[in-house]
């Protein structure tokens, strides 16, 4: 069975601005369990004009005490797959851990769009889906541990963002695309 | 942030600086001439021998497909 969760917020950044640092969210306080992060394709959409990134995350593994016995490794790896429509002003990211599928398996789904009615927002879709298949009748305690710890992770990646966000923004690493933004305003 | 492989964190670095300036400068207006071509393909040769090391080519290459295909829905998944 998988399960599904959703939330929705916004920053108070423009897109280019929350693009840019959701590329750049590693490393930041909130996120010290991200050992790693590699670039393992970059491509341009010939057709389309669109980016399409694929990351790979190696990040460290906090289980409870109970799923100690059936997880081996101390490690984890999550793929990412980020699809970026400048013309659009819409980036989607998607992440699936590829170690430990056995026990489940856990897909994200970000869907940054520039606001509408306000082009200084950006709009955040999140989804999630757990699936987990091993038996043993732990399926509903890892889905419920899993569902506890779903909003702890997208609080503290959203502090992690408004980290990155805030460093960005005073380098002045976007100021093209600020100065573009307020043109247009 | 480091590369998963320490040899590669260089590149990486330098990867990484390249990518955020085209990124930010040249994709975000429009500008889509793909400018660090060459400093990824040097990363990306690097990692992918870590990756061959650690056992963990085939992983990838084989989930990278279903990325997201819980989500069904869209044309992104391709």
């Amino acid at each position: 069975m998988v399960k599904f969760y959703q939330q929705k917020y916004a920053y108070d950044y423009s897109w280019g601005t929350v693009s840019f640092a959701f590329m750049n969210r590693y490393p930041n306080p909130f996120a010290t369990h991200v050992l790693t992060a590699d670039t393992i394709d970059h491509r341009i959409d010939a057709k389309t004009g669109e980016l399409h990134i694929v990351r790979l995350l190696r990040k460290t593994n906090s289980v409870p005490r109970w799923a100690k016995g059936i997880m081996r490794g101390n490690e984890a790896y999550i793929l990412e797959e980020i699809v970026v429509d400048a013309q659009g002003n819409r980036m989607v990211a998607k992440t699936r851990n590829i170690t430990h599928t056995r026990l489940m398996k856990v897909e994200e789904k970000q869907t940054l769009c520039a606001d509408p009615a306000d082009n200084s927002r950006t709009l955040c879709k999140n989804e999630t889906s757990i699936l987990s298949n091993i038996g043993y009748g732990l399926n509903s305690k890892i889905e419920n541990f899993s569902l506890s710890r779903f909003s702890d992770n997208i609080a503290k990646s959203r502090k992690g963002m408004l980290y990155v966000l805030d460093l960005a923004h005073r380098k002045g690493l976007i100021r093209a695309r600020v100065i573009a933004d307020k043109q247009e305003q | 942030m480091d590369s998963i492989g320490d040899e590669c964190t260089p590149l990486k670095h330098e990867y990484d600086a390249c990518f955020n300036k085209w990124y930010s400068e040249k994709f975000l207006n429009g500008d889509s001439t793909n400018e660090c071509l060459a400093v990824f393909k040097k990363y990306q040769a690097c990692v992918k021998k870590v990756l061959q090391d650690k056992g963990l080519t085939k992983m990838i290459t084989d989930a990278r497909p279903a990325i997201g295909s819980t989500f069904g829905d869209d044309q992104e998944a391709k």
